[in-house]
């Protein structure tokens, strides 16, 4: 016991708030009752270099085997995802027949990791083109594949959220699906990290998951990172 | 476990959660939030509770979880801005935002464990489980954690430990 340990036991001392109590039994009560309904109607539309499109409606269009196992794939990444078990998306998508600019805003919307949000003016300054936000959210507006590119995470600049294919109150639950969905999981019996959806993190037991905030974290307590899903090429 | 048991729990462990919660994420909002995520992930998962680990343990392993992953988002979002800010309290106040200027420079994963360890005296067993790693590792890690703050506070020049 040292100065520094008693600074820290002060510093750390609890003092909850008042009411604190009372505001979580109602909130227990309340998930109790929730009924978590996102809405998981999509058609998958889809050719054998990807899917091409993702619009509401239900149902698949695929014209040959391979098209058809594309839209399967989406349809069962996009299942894992909403029920807050997946992170990422690694069925292939078929962009060939856009605007070479759309392309570009698209990808750089991939690239905006789980979780978080970009404004349109940041996405059109990561492409380049910083006077482009309105053209950027014209390309976003036009995003044939909601969802498996993430347009839901670029918002305004003032923190409000833009139009959305799906609707503003579906961008509101993706978004808030994301701020409770962990992205990294280590196994406490294998000390490997994964990305949450990782078929080796979907077999870790419950009482075995712990999530780090980088796979440098996961490294410097003893961790390594998986070989299959690759976490740290995502971070 | 039922859930008369686990809202006892709850209730019991509230005050420290929060405490932990507050000092890793900053601020009063964010705190109450994520104390309030874990309690629910707790209790849907509550079927998973292994009865060889004391129910502290695993609640704190659950909110552990749900700070990290809000510390990761911060990262993403703005870089190295996630500094601890500023707490109430008029007493020791200049010490007190030093040492949150110190423990700001500490690496996460230590500043989790250091966060455990005051608030509740957790043992180094405890903290081991608590994060799934070794018990010395949880040592390394305290000691590199006390050790960045005690260089920040004092500047570097005390060797005693």
């Amino acid at each position: 016991m040292d100065r520094i340990d008693a600074m820290l036991r002060e510093f750390f001392a609890p003092a909850a708030p008042p009411g604190l109590g009372a505001r979580l039994g109602a909130a227990l009560r309340a998930a109790r009752t929730a009924a978590r309904a996102l809405d998981r109607s999509f058609r998958v539309e889809a050719t054998a270099r990807g899917v091409r499109r993702l619009v509401p409606g239900t149902g698949v269009g695929a014209d040959s085997p391979a098209a058809r196992r594309h839209a399967a794939r989406a349809r069962a990444e996009l299942a894992e995802y909403l029920a807050g078990r997946r992170t990422f998306f690694a069925v292939p998508l078929d962009l060939a027949g856009l605007p070479s600019f759309q392309r570009r805003v698209l990808a750089a919307a991939r690239r905006i990791p789980f979780g978080a949000t970009a404004s349109y003016a940041e996405l059109a300054r990561r492409i380049g083109r910083p006077r482009a936000a309105r053209a950027v959210g014209n390309a976003l507006g036009a995003n044939p594949v909601p969802v498996l590119v993430p347009c839901h995470r670029v918002v305004r600049g003032d923190g409000t959220w833009g139009p959305y294919a799906f609707g503003g109150a579906m961008k509101t639950a993706l978004l808030r699906l994301e701020r409770t969905t962990p992205a990294l999981i280590g196994c406490t019996s294998t000390r490997i990290v994964c990305r949450r959806g990782c078929a080796h993190e979907q077999r870790v037991r419950e009482a075995h998951r712990v999530v780090f905030a980088s796979v440098a974290d996961a490294r410097s307590v003893g961790y390594r990172a998986c070989r299959v899903c690759r976490p740290a090429r995502a971070a | 476990m039922d859930e008369g048991t686990f809202a006892r729990a709850a209730e019991e462990y509230a005050g420290r959660l929060y405490a932990v919660a507050r000092r890793l994420l900053g601020n009063r909002a964010d705190a109450e939030d994520a104390v309030q995520r874990a309690l629910l992930k707790a209790f849907a998962a509550r079927a998973s509770y292994s009865p060889r680990w004391a129910v502290s343990t695993w609640l704190y392993r659950v909110l552990a979880n749900v700070c990290i992953d809000e510390l990761r988002r911060r990262r993403t979002r703005d870089g190295a801005a996630e500094a601890l800010r500023a707490g109430g309290g008029g007493r020791g106040r200049v010490e007190r935002l030093d040492l949150e200027r110190a423990l700001a420079a500490v690496p996460r994963e230590a500043r989790v464990l250091l966060a455990l360890r005051y608030v509740d005296g957790l043992s180094h067993r405890e903290l081991a489980a608590i994060r799934g790693i070794s018990v010395n590792t949880v040592k390394s890690q305290l000691a590199r954690g006390k050790a960045i703050v005690r260089q920040t506070l004092e500047g570097g020049d005390d060797g005693q430990d």
